[in-house]
This record gives structure tokens, C-alpha cells and sequence, in this order.
């Protein structure tokens, strides 16, 4: 097997992976996708909220925001565990994390809580981004004959509990925004069918500037082969046949795009990681049945 | 209020938000202004370019519940 990394940075990685099987790529995609566990609220207590928004909204919306996860998988249980835990109301240390918000409006003032008003029980998880606005607050005055002026401030206080899950349960426990891999184009070009420079419709055609006339012959640019989505307009598009978009054989290029709750490179250790446990398993299972020794 | 997510892939946009509406508002073209936020798929910038936010109307009227 063969890796070159094509791109790398804190949220993204795009690996061009050579003699690497269809279905081991995709279960390591899929993996990424729905077993990797992260960080994410899951259970919200609200002692108080007198806001325009709906309780359920409220928790929907702290649910959503990103938690890094990065030291909580080694020190939080796993996630079949803290499920049964928040499910029986116990939000026990060992499995949830703390997250309190409390604000207070004024009348004729709009106070926004962001995410990173957000006090959490552990410094190693806590918002990603601090700038997601979660509510807004406001204030009223009103006039009662008798009892002059009333002001009542919109307030919210509640406590979010955060546990480790994983994305087949809830997408919000999904470190990845994009996990996708794709075939990498080989173009044959029948060079004694090519019309010639005068033609020129594949070049015009392709939607990704993949092809160029050189020296008066049509060739693949240097490079622009992984920009190839085989969508094959070019095929279309010659009068005489002399173009035929294939396939390389066991060769992708995989991406991953987190949504910042686990570095790329851990999202792809932990995938790799959980394959591994799977067949061990089944492999014990065979074991025990004799199947194998 | 604006979504925190992007609901078709899941990545985060929410913290985004202020910093687009108050550029667009300030007279700069939202495409660019998605391009320097490094929002790139067309899913992530429908969810710009298509919110309303009523949330600060909503704010003055009394919750039913
Ligand atoms: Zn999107």
C-alpha cells in the first residue's frame, strides 16, 4: 500500500491511497462516520426559562455544538455504558460532563448566549467554537394602574449534560462533516481516431479543465487526473469516439472533514482502531465455536 | 434563530453567523463573504444565504405555552 497526503490541515485531510480493496476504505468511511465516539449533550435539566424560546429548542440547539473530545475518550466510560446511566436519570462522573448556562435580560437591551458562556465541569471538554449563538434575551415593561411600572426579565438557567456516543446513535456524536473516498479516472485517448486541434470539444466539455490540446494532441493535464469526477461529458462530446474515461483499479482518494470535535488524524486512528476490535471479536467468536484455533 | 449546524452535512456554521450578517449588511457581496469564511459546499451556504431571522421580532411577544 501506498499514501501520499494531498492536503492536511486541523479540519481537513485527503489522503491518495494506493492497492488499498474497496470495502476496507469504505469501512474505515464508515467507521469515521458512525463509531468513532464523541463528546455531545445529551441530557438538559432547565430549572428555569422564561424566554421566547421553547425548552426543546433550547436542547436541540446545545446538542448541536461541538465538544472537543480529543482527551475525553480515555478518561469517560464508553458510550453503550453512559447511555444506560443518562437514560436511568444518573449522571454520574465517570460518564457526563457539566455544562451550565445562566443569562438574564433587559428591557429594551438583547443579550445573546454563545456557546462559550457555557461553564463546563471539565476544561478538556468544552465548546469548539465559542461564538454560536445559543438564545437571546429581552426584557419588557409594563404599565398596571395601581402598580406602576412591572419589568420582567426573560431569564434562562439550566444545566447540559454531555456524554461520549456515536454517530449511528445521533448524528451530533459524528466528528465528521465530510467522509467520502472516490475513484481516481484513467483516460484512454485513441490519438489515430483524434480529429485534432481544430475539434477541441472533450477540452471545451470537461467540466474540470482536466484535458488540453499539447503539441497539437489532446493529453491529460499534469495533476488534474484526481480533479476527474468521471462524469464522462467528454465521451459524449466526441464526434469520432476517441476518448474513453475508465477507472484505476483498488486506488482513492479518501477525505475527511471534521467538524472539529477530534483532529483528522484521530478520527482515522480511532475508525482504524474499532475494524480491528470488531474482527477480533468475531474472530473469538469463531474461536469458541471451534471453527477456527 | 440561525441554525448551528448545516443541515444537509453537519458542519458547523453557527459561529459564522455575526461576522457574515454584519458584513453583508455593511454592503459586501455574501458569495465573497462565504468564500473568506472558508464556507465552501453549496449545502453549508444555502443556510446563509436563505435565513431570515425572525428571532429578534419574536423576541417582544409573549411565549404560549
Ligand atoms: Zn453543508
Amino acid at each position: 500500500m501506498e499514501i501520499n497526503v494531498l492536503e492536511k490541515d486541523r479540519l481537513r485531510i485527503r489522503l491518495h491511497i494506493k492497492d488499498i480493496p474497496l470495502h476496507i476504505l469504505n469501512s474505515i468511511r464508515r467507521a469515521a462516520i458512525a463509531e468513532v465516539p464523541t463528546m455531545a449533550v445529551d441530557s438538559v435539566v432547565i430549572t428555569s426559562n422564561t424566554s421566547v424560546l421553547y425548552d426543546e429548542y433550547l436542547a436541540h440547539r446545545l446538542a448541536m455544538v461541538p465538544l472537543t473530545s480529543e482527551e475525553a475518550l480515555e478518561k469517560y466510560n464508553p458510550p453503550e455504558v453512559c447511555r444506560e446511566a443518562g437514560e436511568r436519570g444518573l449522571f454520574t462522573e465517570d460518564c457526563f460532563v457539566k455544562l451550565e448556562l445562566e443569562g438574564v435580560g433587559e428591557p429594551g437591551k438583547i443579550t445573546t448566549l454563545y456557546s462559550g458562556d457555557l461553564k463546563t465541569s471539565d476544561p478538556d471538554v468544552r465548546p469548539v467554537y465559542d461564538r454560536i449563538p445559543i438564545a437571546v434575551l429581552t426584557g419588557t415593561v409594563t404599565h398596571i394602574p395601581g402598580r406602576g411600572e412591572v419589568v420582567n426579565r426573560q431569564e434562562i438557567r439550566l444545566e447540559a449534560y454531555a456524554r461520549l456516543g456515536r454517530g449511528k446513535e445521533h448524528a451530533k456524536w459524528s466528528p465528521v462533516s465530510v467522509a467520502a473516498h472516490k475513484y481516481i479516472a484513467d483516460i484512454f485517448i485513441d490519438q489515430g481516431k483524434c480529429v485534432g486541434e481544430e475539434c477541441r470539444a472533450c477540452v471545451e466539455a470537461c467540466p474540470k479543465g482536466v484535458l488540453a490540446f499539447e503539441d497539437g494532441r489532446v493529453r491529460v493535464v499534469e495533476d488534474k487526473i484526481f480533479d476527474c469526477s468521471l462524469c464522462r461529458e467528454c465521451e459524449l462530446a466526441c464526434p469520432v469516439n476517441a476518448i474513453r474515461v475508465r477507472w484505476r483499479d483498488n486506488e482513492y482518494i479518501l477525505t475527511i472533514e471534521s467538524t472539529g470535535v477530534l483532529s483528522p488524524k484521530r478520527i482515522l486512528i480511532e475508525a482504524s482502531k474499532i475494524i480491528d476490535k470488531k474482527l477480533e471479536v468475531f474472530l473469538e467468536e469463531l474461536r469458541r465455536l471451534g471453527v477456527v484455533e | 434563530m440561525f441554525p448551528v449546524r448545516c443541515f444537509t452535512c453537519g458542519a458547523p456554521i453557527g459561529h459564522l453567523w455575526e461576522e457574515y450578517i454584519k458584513r453583508v449588511r455593511a454592503g459586501e457581496d455574501p458569495g465573497k463573504v462565504l468564500d473568506d469564511l472558508g464556507v465552501k459546499r453549496y449545502c453549508c451556504r444555502r443556510m446563509f444565504l436563505s435565513h431570515a431571522d425572525i428571532v429578534y421580532e419574536i423576541l417582544n411577544f409573549p411565549k404560549v405555552s
